[in-house]
């Protein structure tokens, strides 16, 4: 169970020493009550309190890193169950699986898409996150040679999945010390497997027979002294890992089980789709997700959605706000407003972009609000409107002075009339209808 | 099979019946039962004889402003609905029909009687169960709603879209037909439940509202019609009986994105498919008992997808789904 921060307050060493970082014992506590702090900074927790707030203060995910280069994967950490109740935090990491018994060229190319691929949307670049090297062959040669190909084209989160540990101490001269996640201890390997994991300072994914196995495996892993685990969940189908990924996420929430708090490894071949267990795992508390290459369009279908699941409802991404160019505009061309929440920004664009005529868009500074949201909250008024004008020199960018507002704006267009100046004409509500409403204009 | 912990939910949501067969007084092949939840979607157990999610395809009575990718793909069965229909049943393999009467979208429209005899038209062509979405004009909504009413009546009839702007005529050939309503709100839980009173207050039972929460594609504020499904479906699982409705859904924009229309020339029907495939699976997910889809090529990624989630769901009686 959580713990009060005045319950943990109360045995605290009350010293106020500043050791742990924090200013006081009473922050410090406050921290542990939200799972931010770890009762290990405190030096002077006698046993008694140390097991206290092992069991309660903890974070209710534990966080696991893969990975130590730029692109390394931090999964772990979430609060939440449903996204509208703060936020996702840590974006599944996706791996596209490669086999040591494919060719050399083969894997190189695969390896060369991970590392160089790059899909932009709503100015942000997204990529997949890894390489996952499977010991198809059963060879620990094979196998070896197959990361040292890997690691040879890029420095990228790994995931081994070795089939016995000659195999994976094979792997781990090539790539032991860069943290690659390993995959997996099971009932037959387990204490090899996490002795391996703690040796070399990595990440360990555990795989019971059956779901029930999890705690004994977790156990021996952290008998050993291995904290940094993935679970596995051995799913049957698509259904099964949403069943069973639900509870996980459940329990780990309200701390009821702690064989439940890591994050969760999926592999899309148990679920038998690549592109609908990706999105499920996505959509439903993978933290890791494995699968065979991806198709383009599965690929960018997949990048968008987790981007989508993991934007922060609260924190709409932003576009700054000024002067935007569609194609080559002249002091002719029309003159668009609209707010700066960049879904607004792209959707528009992209159907101005469509249309094929040069325009200016004006983007004003409504701190991310959608147009419906700014109006009726009052951040966007006449003033604001006129404010931007000025301030991004629009009277010298355009000969004419007609300025072409957002249709759920309209209550607006008189004010923004008498405070700029300017011809206001009142513009569709729905961006897809821009095209059609800028020919109309054209041919007035 | 993993438990999980229901305990915590109050409400059930409202059972709703498309389609009617001969025995039930239609003239359709099948009639399907949605609804029935009492635990989080695609979890627990559904009393008996529930099929969901279903597939509706969508097609519609003029091309105008339909995405041009679909036209391509599927070729001049496009111009006839009634042969587009039965092709979506038979080939396409869609459990629904979703028929957008957009020829009344036109400027100035006044041909009801045309409204009617393509609703005729789509029934007798195909055998499944139908969803009609009207026109999107509220001077001509009364005479197209009660037209295409009409032409379906018995047949347990979908009919769209009612808004709190304009839902009155709608209800009333709703009510006067037999048919059910999809009650659309702009991304927002509170406009969804005010709508469904207002439609109560017109005397259209709990039991024939099936929620449109209106969804943007993929990439494009899907992921707040997402996080509005799943607060829509918690609120009615915690007792909330104005949001205890199924749901439709339909990212009906996927087809349109940039990202599809930028598509390498051969790539551009796998981006469309992937596009709405990936949205119409989240919207399973966050609880849509139906999913609308454009391209005849999603359906059976879908099917299969939609088939598998079920596998955890149990039927009350023990019957399989």
């Amino acid at each position: 169970m959580t713990m009060k921060a005045l319950d943990i307050y109360k045995i605290l060493p009350k010293k106020n020493c500043k050791e742990c970082g924090d200013p006081t014992c009473l922050t410090f506590a406050m921290k542990l009550s939200q799972g931010k702090a770890d009762p290990a900074l405190c030096p002077y927790l006698d046993d008694n309190a140390k097991s206290v707030l092992g069991a309660s203060t903890r974070p209710p995910i534990r966080l696991v890193k893969i990975g130590v280069g730029e692109r390394n994967i931090v999964v772990g950490e979430e609060f939440v169950f449903f996204r509208h109740e703060k936020t996702f935090v840590h974006q599944p990491g996706i791996l596209f699986r490669v086999e040591d018994t494919q060719p050399e060229d083969e894997i190189r190319r695969i390896v060369r898409e991970v590392k160089n691929e790059t899909f932009t949307r709503v100015g942000i670049d997204l990529r997949i996150d890894g390489v996952a090297i499977g010991n198809t062959s059963g060879s620990p040669e094979a196998f070896g040679k197959a990361v040292e190909i890997v690691e040879s084209e890029a420095d990228l989160p790994l995931v081994l999945k070795a089939a016995s540990v000659a195999a994976l101490d094979a792997a781990l001269v090539h790539c032991g010390s860069y943290a690659p996640l390993i995959h997996a201890g099971d009932p037959g390997n387990v204490p090899e497997f996490a002795q391996r994991a703690l040796k070399h300072g990595c990440p360990i994914a555990v795989r019971p027979k059956e779901f029930s196995g999890l705690a004994a495996l977790i156990k021996q892993c952290t008998d050993a002294g291995v904290q940094d685990i993935v679970i596995d969940l051995v799913p049957a189908d698509l259904g099964d890992f949403l069943a069973k990924s639900t509870r996980v996420r459940k329990e780990a929430l309200a701390r009821t089980a702690p064989e439940y708090a890591y994050p969760v490894f999926l592999e899309t071949r148990d679920l038998g789709k690549a592109d609908a267990g990706t999105y499920l795992g996505i959509l439903k508390f993978a933290s890791v997700i494995v699968t065979d290459p991806l198709s383009p369009a599965q690929k960018r279908a997949a990048l968008t959605l987790r981007q989508n699941i993991y934007t922060d409802p609260q924190k709409p991404i932003q576009m700054t706000p000024g002067i935007y160019r569609v194609g080559n505009p002249t002091k002719d061309s029309p003159l668009l407003m609209t707010v700066n929440f960049s879904l607004t920004y792209f959707t528009l664009q992209g159907y101005l972009e469509a249309t094929r005529i040069p325009c200016y868009l004006l983007l004003v500074d409504t701190e991310g609000l959608s147009v419906l949201t700014a109006v009726a909250s009052g951040k966007l008024s006449e003033m604001l409107v006129r404010d931007s004008l000025k301030k991004f020199d629009v009277e010298n960018l355009v000969s004419h002075r007609d300025l072409i507002i957002p249709g759920y704006a309209s209550p607006l267009s008189g004010r923004i009339e008498d405070a700029t100046g300017w011809h206001v004409l009142v513009g569709p509500r729905d961006a897809a209808e821009i095209g059609d409403y800028l020919d109309n204009l054209g041919k007035q | 099979m993993t438990e999980t912990t229901s305990s915590e939910w109050t409400g059930t949501i409202d059972q709703v019946i498309l389609g009617a067969t001969k025995e039930e007084g239609g003239t359709r092949s099948c009639s399907y039962r949605i609804g029935g939840e009492s635990d989080l979607p695609l979890l627990g157990t559904v009393p008996a004889g529930i099929r969901q999610p279903l597939i509706a395809f969508e097609l519609c009575d003029d091309l105008h402003a339909w995405p041009q990718i679909v036209r391509h793909y599927v070729g001049d069965v496009a111009d006839d609905p009634a042969a587009w229909s039965a092709l979506a049943g038979k080939e396409y393999g869609a459990d629904l029909i979703r028929l957008y009467l957009t020829s009344t979208h036109k400027r100035g429209f006044s041909d009801f009687n045309a409204v009617g005899t393509t609703v005729a038209d789509v029934l007798r062509a195909t055998s499944l169960p139908i969803i009609i979405e009207g026109s999107n004009e509220p001077d001509i909504d009364s005479e197209v709603f009660q037209s295409c009413g009409e032409a379906g009546q018995g047949e347990r009839l979908l009919l769209g879209t009612a808004e709190a702007s304009r839902y009155r005529s709608i209800a009333a050939a709703a009510l006067a037909y037999g048919h059910s309503v999809v009650a659309q709100s702009p991304i927002d839980i509170n406009l969804a439940k005010q709508l469904n009173i207002l439609l109560r207050e017109t005397g259209l039972p709990h039991d024939r509202i099936v929620i449109d929460p209106y969804t943007g594609a993929l990439g494009y504020g899907f992921e707040y019609t997402y996080s509005v499904m799943e607060r829509i479906r918690f609120a009615a699982l915690k007792g909330d009986s104005d949001l205890a409705m199924p749901m439709i859904c339909s990212a009906f924009d996927s087809l349109n994105v940039k990202e599809v229309r930028d598509a390498e020339p051969d790539l551009r029907d796998d981006a469309a498919v992937q596009w709405e495939f990936a949205a119409a699976l989240a919207a399973a997910v966050a609880g849509s008992e139906i999913v609308c889809v454009r391209h005849p090529k999603t359906i059976p990624l879908l099917k299969e997808a939609l088939s598998a989630l079920n596998s955890g769901v149990r039927r009350a009686g023990g019957e399989s789904p």
